[in-house]
């Protein structure tokens, strides 16, 4: 039984990071003025948006490496209308952290024209992580490719990149720009912080202050010059917050690369109608769609763990044996029964 | 053997991108379950009117050389999304109408194979076969199996299929029918139409039984006075099908219309008996009648001094004698169509002649209809009983038609004769057709004997839920449908017919001026059809 005193102290924590206690403080400390806030214009678009997601379901892990089951892709909109979805990688991934170079480094050499990676031991316990966004990345290049100017990639998540993928990040940049199609980073969940005493999240502090301030407006703030504990930004672009429709309260970190930087509205002008629908107010459509279209459901990953010991048995291994190695302690404290 | 390595990464650089495109095939109209008793598909949720799937409708299933036909039981609202997300919805509208749309649960109604075969089916149609509203190519095979009594088109949904008529058959007729509907649904339209038919059968030499029609409220013999509704008699083309019969003297001295006379030797006690509520030594009083009077003048002796003395002779005390006779005489100058002279030979005639014998009793109540109609009634089983006795052979079969059938054949009625009708009729080729807007209160046993149902529309759930369980072929799935039909589309089930088929009941008036207009034989002959003899 938790601590009386100990729960209502947390409560208070908790109360002082959501709650945004009037304006004046958050506007003074952020550096953030009324007059930041850009009412977006919605404009039509009928170019396509592009949008990438990725997946990443643990299968199994025998201690020394894990198996995951990674897939990503895209779907692509026109308007309101789905198009296609795209799945680009769609495989299990042996992460060993010896094996490391010989899963990326093809992958970066054929598509980005780069050398391979170098992962610090730091990052070794990333790897599923860094193979998915990868793939993510592949999946951006693919788009690109069947992209025409004008055209908008959105991502599923930030810029604000592992620092072994950045070389790719730039790449990526330099293709979109001289293609000229718009790239952006929409993050559901974002960092993002302020304050001096204690750490407060600036997306939820800056959407709320903006339901005052432009109330059913959607609009965009620039994140240039402002108190934000904004991560290392070493990415090359800009970070702004958008709420793509006025009639939601959610906002979302949106990572821009630089060469968007003056085209900001015009950009998100064309995504305010395709931000409304009904399934998922306030949020690029065509994100949703991808979320929905590329994750692995639970049944997805019990359906390839079965088929990994399926194909285990058949090279002669026994249940035994593969439970032996394979078997999380947990699954026993838990009395799961996963193998 | 390969190197760990190897195994890990890709081949080469052409296995590194093998985008798998998934693109808007249509996922709607396919059957996408779920098991043999039940089907499953879904269709866009926002059709246009004309569109729209309805409960009742059938769909045919295409599926390698074999078309599954189902009907829809009901359409849910669906998507692939899960939770309570829409009871939450905001939004301008739906963005991915792939992902939300109705499920359509469909009942299996059987198979139709290459050769126009139709049988039931103990398989399911493959997964993604293509779903379509059924039409007048997939029902051919319907037309087969229909038969001679037309009574409308066949429906699907709210749409007719007008090249398939939907006929009843005359051989399953003598094992009862019953027409079930509320008020104001088209049971009389039914009668009319259905009678129709039978006068044109019967004219044309073709009908297989006789189909007695009495009508208390006067309107099938020359429908209602100034209005559109038409009677029997306007079937000028087919007249020489009907033989009427009134008791209302106008009616009467039309040509073709007979005064309904019933000779007082032909009532029995026990058509008596079924007038009033009686108590038990009533009822033993009227029990000795046939032993203590001539069964030919029991009405007039029972009435005179000597006959009462009689009575008592017997042991029955003078109050249940005066209550006996004073009933009696009030039934005998109620009834002014009881004579000396009687129609019933007549009405048999006709009746054996495979006519349609319509008995007009316009304003008569309830309890003299009854009583007529018991006259009637055991008059033709005795006389159909003696037949099949005596061998007879060339007779038709005859239908009794019972409106209000509920008064007679439910479980607190004591009308026991109509119940030996319904349970015994059959044997000597007498049928019932129970006309009633309260299922519930006919006796559930006696409902089973009813091979032909003609169900139009039942709001009160125990009416639908009496059929259902007496029903011969399954009606239980089709509850939501019976409850939203409208007025004059029906459920049809019956032998001969492989499942229970909607049906448009014709508007006896346009049927009327159809059958009207239908050429005679000689006209048919002139355009080269049937030419009976050499020249």
């Amino acid at each position: 039984m938790e601590d009386r005193g100990r729960l209502s102290i947390i409560a208070e924590l908790i109360r002082d990071h959501i709650s945004l206690d009037g304006l004046d403080q958050f506007l003074c400390q952020t550096g953030v003025e009324k007059n930041d806030f850009v009412v977006i214009q919605p404009s039509d678009f009928s170019g396509e948006i592009f949008a990438i997601d990725g997946s990443n379901a643990a299968i199994c892990s025998y201690l020394t490496a894990n198996v995951n089951l990674i897939r990503a892709g895209y779907a692509v909109y026109r308007k309101r209308d789905w198009q296609r979805t795209v799945i680009t990688f769609d495989d299990l991934f042996l992460a060993d952290p010896k094996l490391s170079g010989t899963n990326f480094d093809p992958y970066l050499e054929h598509f980005f024209g780069l050398n391979a990676i170098n992962l610090k031991e730091s990052d070794l316990d990333r790897l599923s992580s860094y193979y998915r966004e990868m793939q993510e990345y592949v999946a951006i290049n693919d788009a690109l490719n069947r992209s025409h100017p004008g055209d908008i990639i959105l991502y599923d998540g930030s810029f604000e990149v592992f620092e072994p993928l950045r070389d790719v990040l730039a790449t990526i940049f330099s293709r979109a720009s001289e293609k000229e199609v718009a790239l952006l980073a929409v993050a559901k969940s974002s960092s993002l912080s302020w304050g001096m005493a204690i750490t407060l999240p600036f997306v939820q502090h800056t959407s709320m202050a903006a339901s005052q301030l432009l109330p059913g407006e959607a609009w965009y703030l620039s994140l240039k010059g402002k108190k934000v504990d904004a991560g290392q930004g070493k990415w090359g672009g800009q970070t702004y917050v958008v709420r793509f429709c006025g009639e939601s309260e959610h906002a979302f970190r949106v990572d821009v690369p630089e060469y968007l930087g003056d085209d900001m509205g015009q950009i998100l002008g064309k995504l305010t109608d395709h931000s409304c629908s009904a399934e998922c107010l306030g949020y690029p459509h065509a994100l949703f769609r991808a979320h929905r279209d590329i994750r692995i459901t639970e049944q997805e990953g019990a359906a390839a763990r079965e088929r990994l010991i399926a194909g285990l048995s058949e090279l002669g291994m026994a249940h035994k044996e593969i439970r032996m190695l394979m078997q999380d302690y947990h699954d026993i404290l838990e009395m799961r029964t996963r193998f | 053997m390969q190197t760990i390595e190897t195994q890990a990464q890709p081949d080469n650089a052409t296995s590194l991108l093998k985008p798998k495109v998934i693109e808007g095939k249509d996922t709607t109209y396919r059957i996408v379950s779920r098991n043999v008793s039940e089907y499953q598909f879904i269709v866009p949720f926002n059709l246009p009117d004309e569109e729209r799937v309805e409960v009742g409708q059938i769909f045919s299933i295409n599926d390698q050389g074999l078309t599954y036909l189902a009907r829809v039981l009901n359409i849910e609202h669906s998507s692939n999304y899960d939770g309570h997300w829409d009871t939450t919805m905001k939004g301008t509208q739906f963005f991915d109408s792939d992902q939300i749309f109705n499920r359509v649960v469909a009942e299996p109604l059987g198979c139709i194979n290459k050769n126009l075969e139709f049988k039931k089916s103990r398989t399911l149609p493959t997964k993604f076969s293509p779903v379509s509203r059924a039409e007048r190519e997939e029902f051919k095979f319907l037309s087969q199996v229909m038969g001679d009594i037309e009574v409308g088109y066949l429906r699907n949904g709210s749409r007719l299929v007008e090249e398939i008529p939907v006929a009843l058959h005359s051989d399953a007729i003598d094992h009862h029918m019953g027409v079930f509907a509320t008020t104001g649904m088209g049971k009389s339209n039914f009668m009319k139409v259905f009678a129709a038919s039978c006068m044109r059968l019967a004219a044309q030499g073709d009908s297989k039984f006789g189909l007695l029609i009495v009508d208390p409220h006067g309107e099938y013999l020359k429908g209602k006075r100034n209005s559109q509704v038409k009677g029997l008699v306007h079937l000028t083309r087919y007249r020489e099908g009907l033989a009427c019969y009134s008791t209302d003297r106008s009616n009467a001295t039309d040509p073709g219309v007979e005064e309904l006379t019933i000779s007082e030797s032909e009532i029995f006690p026990e058509d008596i008996a079924l007038l009033y509520e009686w108590s038990a030594p009533q009822r033993d009083a009227l029990d000795a009648i046939s032993r203590i009077f001539d069964p030919n003048s029991w009405l007039d002796e029972i009435k005179t001094p000597d006959g009462m003395a009689r009575m008592m002779q017997e042991g029955f005390k003078d109050s249940t004698v005066n209550v006996l006779v004073r009933r009696i005489k009030n039934e005998l100058g109620r009834n002014s169509y009881i004579k000396k002279r009687s129609s019933l030979a007549n009405i048999l005639a006709n009746l054996q002649k495979g006519k349609v014998v319509l008995v007009d009793i316009p304003r008569m109540s309830d309890r003299s209809e009854l009583f007529l109609l018991s006259v009637i009634s055991r008059y033709i089983l005795d006389e159909y009983k003696k037949d099949e006795k005596e061998g007879e052979e060339s007779r038709k079969n005859c239908l009794i038609t019972i409106e209000e059938a509920q008064r007679v054949l439910g479980a607190a009625s004591n009308t026991s004769r109509f119940e030996s009708i319904a349970r015994e009729g059959r044997k000597f080729g007498v049928g019932l057709c129970a006309i009633t807007q309260q299922p519930k209160l006919i006796e559930k046993q006696l409902l089973s004997q009813f091979n032909t149902l003609v169900v139009m529309g039942l709001g009160d759930r125990n009416d639908r839920q009496q059929l259902e369980e007496s029903a011969k072929q399954d009606l239980t799935s089709m509850d939501t449908e019976i409850q939203t039909l409208e007025k004059g589309e029906a459920v049809v089930s019956t032998l001969n017919i492989p499942f229970p088929v909607p049906a448009r009941i014709h508007r006896y008036e346009d049927y009327l001026h159809r059958l009207n207009l239908e050429d005679p034989p000689e006209r048919l002959i002139k355009k080269g059809g049937f030419k009976p003899f050499l020249e």
